[in-house]
């Protein structure tokens, strides 16, 4: 698959320098070549940023790390106790399995709802493809607490839906819709699934549409294509939406604050724990959970990216 | 076999799907700029009749006018720290193939992975520590923490597509590094700049976990306000600042737009 580099190299520097844009792009981009650089960016350029982000972004997430292990205070001694709660106490590992299944929900829920979308936005939308993109991205311009409010508006005791179900005979008395789990998740897909609609159109537009032809012209039925040829190809697309909408779920907090329906989730223990219980060694603690959830999906997603990239070239 | 029945309503099938789709994503929405011009003291349909004396009621409630001051002070200026730091670091790291190069990009960029209100809550303590506190500075320490990763992708993006090919000509034409770099390059990338830029401005102007834990009342920006409003009132006083900030974004949407055609850069990314 990979072709042998060395001889690649070679094969470049007895190359004539490229003039024309198209092929210095093309050698540019393969990876594993050097570029030859006459106006070299000095890689020291770097510095600010990673310095930046090293005081102001690493270090602090250390210094939490390390507050999580001493809950009596840094003279306290070191101590497990906060995992051990979190991991052991039924309320926290509630709280733990509440996230984990929210933001599952959320994810899976999402990629069936995208994937029709994505593909009406890649394969049949056409002249209105950049209406398209425009409806979906519209709302990432709105505040997320204007987002939540509009939901409290749709569906309080007296809002639209309750009237709209009122005035066609089917319900008699209006329903409580603030109450229920379903609404969290209801407006953390709304907020979640252009993410994912953008993840699965991207990975659509690049399939090569010779092998649906092919199978189609083989015989196979639309149906079939879609299974058999067009979904597997698209998976890593899913994947990576899938990864990005469960990562964001897991971190989202004003959502559920606004519209929890019973929800107990990470972010907002800790809200709580800052605001109420000011346990801040035990928060932090809850932060570190959050903080490898999101490692981990962040290492998933690389892995992702990088395959789809040898898959590309 | 191409327009068979079946295929046929499949197709109309999405087509339904689609409109209900978009339905739901705007419906929140608009219903929140419709209920900012009721005339009703208290959030209730039918609308009996439009007024804009909300709009009003937002202008005269300081706090409000306080919090979009100081957030858009903050989305400002903590954009252009970030494109300070990031367009730089973008650049080295933009063409370079190194093991380590690609490890440093993937650092700079974590900062979108972390959970916001973790990041918060980390920092907050470690700048109280630092001595800076619920300050202005704090604030956009912050913003720029997480604004640096949008400007970083998206000018990697540009420059990474763009052949070397123009700065080369610049540098045997007799350019020195800053004039191929002010003249050719910036010029360039300006796209990836401004798209990046705008990212980071709307994710400061709407950032309401790691604001929360800077609030104070000189320090406070319009979501943390509003957060605070909405958990004692239900009034449409919110629905019309919610207004008010959509058409801010809106507006600036469009000026980079007009500044650099968004168009141009290929929406999904």
């Amino acid at each position: 698959m990979t072709p042998p580099q060395g001889n690649a190299e070679r094969v470049e520097r007895h190359l004539p320098p490229a003039h024309d844009a198209q092929s210095a792009k093309a050698i540019s981009s393969r990876p594993g070549l050097g570029v030859r650089h006459s106006v070299g960016i000095p890689t020291l350029w770097v510095a600010p940023a990673a310095l930046f982000l090293i005081g102001f972004f690493l270090l602090p997430l250390i210094q939490n790390g390390v507050r999580s292990f001493f809950p009596h205070g840094i003279d306290g001694g070191f101590d497990l106790a906060n995992y051990a709660k979190l991991f052991t106490d039924p309320y926290y590992l509630g709280v733990l399995g509440q996230t984990l299944l929210l933001s599952l929900m959320v994810a899976a829920i999402s990629a069936v709802i995208g994937y029709p979308i994505a593909w009406f936005m890649v394969r049949q939308a056409g002249r209105w493809q950049s209406l398209v993109i425009f409806m979906l991205i519209a709302p990432l311009l709105t505040s997320i607490i204007m987002r939540t409010f509009g939901w409290r508006v749709l569906l309080a005791r007296f809002g639209i839906v309750n009237i709209v179900l009122h005035s066609i005979g089917l319900v008699t008395s209006p329903i409580d819709f603030l109450r229920w789990p379903g609404v969290a998740v209801t407006a953390l897909i709304h907020v979640l699934v252009p993410f994912m609609v953008l993840a699965i159109a991207a990975s659509l537009q690049s399939i090569d549409r010779r092998l649906e032809e092919s199978a189609r012209l083989l015989g196979a039925g639309p149906l079939a294509t879609f299974i058999r040829i067009t979904l597997p190809l698209t998976l890593d697309g899913v994947a990576t939406g899938f990864i990005l909408v469960f990562m964001l779920a897991n971190g989202s907090f004003v959502t559920l604050l606004l519209l929890g329906g019973g929800w107990q989730t990470l972010p907002l223990l800790i809200f709580q724990q800052f605001s109420v219980t000011q346990d801040f060694s035990f928060a932090s603690a809850m932060s570190m959970v959050l903080l490898i959830a999101a490692a981990a999906c962040m290492f998933v997603q690389l892995r992702l990216i990088r395959r789809q990239g040898v898959r590309a070239t | 076999m191409r327009g068979s029945a079946a295929e046929q309503l499949a197709q109309a099938g999405l087509i339904a799907f689609t409109a209900g789709f978009f339905v739901f994503l705007m419906a929140p929405i608009l219903i929140v700029v419709l209920v900012s011009f009721s005339s009703l003291g208290y959030i209730a349909f039918p609308i009996p009749s439009y007024t804009l004396k909300w709009f009003r009621r937002v202008w005269e409630y300081a706090p409000f006018l306080n919090g979009l001051w100081v957030s858009i002070k903050l989305a400002v200026s903590s954009t252009v720290l970030a494109a300070m730091l990031g367009v730089p670091a973008a650049l080295a790291l933009g063409r370079a193939r190194s093991g380590w190069a690609n490890v440093l990009a993937t650092f700079l960029l974590a900062p979108l992975s972390m959970p916001m209100i973790v990041l918060g809550f980390a920092l907050l303590f470690y700048l109280s520590a630092l001595g800076f506190g619920l300050s202005f500075t704090a604030l956009l320490i912050a913003h720029t923490v997480i604004g640096i990763p949008y400007l970083l992708r998206t000018v990697i993006g540009v420059y990474r597509s763009l052949p070397p090919d123009f700065e080369e000509a610049a540098a045997i034409l007799g350019a020195g590094r800053w004039r191929t770099m002010l003249y050719v390059t910036l010029p360039l990338i300006r796209p990836g700049v401004f798209a990046g830029g705008l990212f980071a401005f709307l994710v400061s102007f709407d950032n309401l976990p790691i604001s929360y834990f800077f609030g104070t009342p000189s320090t406070s920006t319009l979501p943390v306000v509003m957060l605070s409003y909405i958990q004692d009132q239900f009034d449409p006083s919110i629905a019309a600042v919610s207004t008010v900030q959509m058409l801010l974004a809106l507006v600036v949407l469009l000026v980079v737009d007009r500044i650099y055609g968004l168009r141009q850069l290929g929406a999904p990314s």
